[in-house]
């Protein structure tokens, strides 16, 4: 099968999508954004000063090319320095992006990988007790707020009123020798890694069943328990095999976010810079130059994921074809 | 006694569908402890609505970080503001950020989303796609962070971000059904009667897809409360009065001091609102999916 033209026809589809999200934060960050003309000057600027400002800000110049002029930014990745740091934008993400990385992947994989599990159990005990019990600590999961649940562990696992076993902030991953060192690793990552264990499990736990319960409706399940199949094999070999499209699409949406921005709360809460915390200064500060790059590059590597996924799900499963992938 | 028969539980289900529903919802024992819960809750906003508690919320006195008692329930915080009605009237504004988000998102959703699938297949259809893919892609947090920046002092800042978030799932939900329903043969009749597309749609389409409706606004609303509770914490939520967001935001200091009155109480009533909201959302989508019923 000729898979080029498919993937053309998707790329091509995927530029006024590209178009539209660069628009939407150009539109939010730079042209409504506040003025910040003043904000670079100095005291009692005359009005030559403030005409240099705007024309170096761009002010002056039509919506096309500024709009145009954030697109090549995006494209070349040079968005210039933060406003707050004396550092460029792009510097500061490169730094902070392996940390986000390194403090959310933990989490992820296991919160996805206990809640198949989780899931294969409860669609395999369907209607009973252990599905019961399981769903029933799903919706608890996720009715407790993130927020709460980040203080909480804070409390229990980080301070002195708990166990006090693990920082409160920070993060430094190397030894006193200056090696990166696993337990440094372990030490700092442990309590960000349970609380998103566990506002994850119960949202994807209900994802999951869904999608496992719907496909063990379906007839060749069926048709394999009257052949005699075991339950086991049906449920690994079969089952699980063909919900791996909903779950890899979970999966890779999620992707950006990791990758980019980082978690908001987690970061800002145990101070840990990544990209999270420089998005929560630079929304703080009013920082244009960060939250401009950050906001930018997740939307574009949203859209693009999308589209892998989509060419991904063309090569691996060709009954799908475009109408139904969309 | 003129009882309904299906209330003495010995006759075969009633039949008008929301009854039906009501009488398969009442059978959830789950789903109506969910609904007594939120009720209480209500009771309470509607309270502080009509000024009968919750009205000294941002009285400040020298009594600081007093522990729980008969004159505060809940003990104080660290300017001797009673916890116990700050959490009251904290949960009026936390009412008030669901309703409001819940149906203005619905209805932006049902309206775009019914047109889309009306209309599928036009640029009417691809238009509304597009933006809905837009909005899709842009991570929820920075959006609203985004929006809170561009907006800086407006008080519905956060409200706004909220429903241009959520009306794209509803959206995408009614587009799909309506799509369904354009072909159903009621749909068709009143086609060749030739009735005008906008009664068609309006009159005999958009009331067909209530039950997701409901069940599209329910989600929403524990989502936005929950949402507001993070954006509060941030200092991109609530600027006017108190939420809880912003009594966990205020409470990180006194845990550090030990006092967890603020915390608790703010956390407390969130958790035990949104999963009486859940349990009864879970149950209401049992009650009136179609396919169930019969």
């Amino acid at each position: 099968m000729n898979i080029w033209p498919f993937v053309i026809k998707k790329l091509i589809g995927a530029i006024p999508l590209l178009l539209g999200v660069t628009l939407l934060a150009f539109l939010l960050m730079v042209y409504f954004g506040p003025d910040l003309t003043y904000e670079l000057l100095g005291k009692n600027p005359s009005q030559q000063d403030i005409d240099n400002i705007r024309t170096i800000l761009g002010y002056d110049q039509p919506f096309i090319w500024r709009y145009l002029n954030y697109l090549r930014e995006l494209l070349t990745f040079d968005f210039g320095m933060s406003m707050m740091k004396d550092q460029p934008v792009i510097d500061m993400l490169t730094q902070a992006i392996p940390v986000s990385l390194l403090l959310m992947l933990p989490g992820f994989i296991l919160g996805n990988v206990l809640a198949i599990i989780l899931a294969l159990k409860a669609t395999q005990y369907r209607g009973l007790w252990p599905d019961k019990t399981i769903m029933t600590f799903a919706v608890i999961g996720m009715s407790v707020s993130f927020l709460v649940v980040i203080i909480a562990f804070q409390i229990i696992f980080s301070s002195s009123y708990g166990l006090d076993w693990f920082p409160v902030r920070g993060w430094n991953l190397t030894s006193q020798e200056g090696h990166f060192s696993l337990w440094q690793y372990l030490y700092h990552v442990s309590v960000p890694t349970l609380a998103t264990l566990f506002v994850s499990l119960g949202y994807n736990t209900r994802f999951y069943r869904a999608v496992l319960v719907e496909e063990m409706n379906k007839d060749y399940i069926t048709t394999a328990r009257a052949s005699g199949h075991s339950t086991t094999r049906i449920t690994y070999q079969f089952m699980l095999k063909n919900a791996m499209i909903p779950i890899i699409t979970r999966v890779m949406f999620s992707i950006p976010l990791i990758i980019i921005s980082g978690s908001l709360l987690i970061e800002s809460y145990f101070g840990i810079p990544g990209v999270g915390q420089i998005t929560y200064d630079a929304i703080i500060a009013g920082d244009q130059a960060v939250l401009k790059a950050v906001i930018g590059l997740t939307s574009v590597l949203f859209v693009l994921v999308l589209l892998i996924a989509e060419i991904i799900y063309r090569v691996f499963d060709p009954r799908i074809d475009s109408r139904q992938a969309a | 006694m003129t009882q309904p028969l299906y209330i003495t539980g010995i006759a075969q289900s009633p039949q008008s569908p929301s009854s039906r529903a009501w009488y398969r919802f009442k059978t959830d024992r789950w789903g109506m402890i969910g609904l007594f819960v939120v009720s209480i809750y209500f009771v309470l906003t509607l309270g502080v609505w009509f000024g009968l508690w919750g009205t000294n919320w941002s009285q400040t006195s020298h009594a600081f970080h007093q522990p729980a008692s008969v004159t505060h329930w809940f003990g104080t915080n660290a300017i001797g503001q009673d916890i116990a009605n700050r959490g009251i009237y904290a949960t009026k504004v936390a009412f008030e950020v669901g309703l409001l988000v819940a149906i203005c998102a619905t209805l932006l959703g049902t309206l775009t989303g019914s047109l889309a699938g009306f209309k599928h297949n036009t640029w009417i259809d691809s238009v509304i796609l597009w933006v809905m893919g837009v909005l899709d892609s842009i991570p929820f947090y920075l959006f609203v962070a985004a929006i809170a920046y561009a907006m800086s002092e407006w008080i519905f800042a956060m409200h706004l971000a909220m429903i241009l978030v959520f009306w794209t799932e509803t959206a995408r939900i009614v587009r799909a059904e309506v799509m369904r329903l354009k072909h159903m043969e009621f749909v068709e009749s009143a086609q060749a009667l030739g009735q005008r597309q906008a009664l068609i749609l309006f009159k005999h389409i958009i009331p067909n897809t209530n039950h997701l409706l409901i069940i599209q606004a329910t989600i929403t609303f524990v989502a936005a409360i929950k949402t507001e509770v993070i954006l509060s914490f941030l200092g991109l939520g609530v600027k006017e009065g108190i939420s809880w967001g912003l009594m966990i935001a205020e409470s990180t200091n006194d845990i550090q001091a030990g006092y967890f009155n603020n915390f608790l109480v703010a956390s407390g009533l969130l958790f035990i609102l949104v999963i009486a909201f859940n349990f009864f959302a879970d149950a209401l989508q049992d009650a009136l999916d179609p396919k169930l019923q019969h």
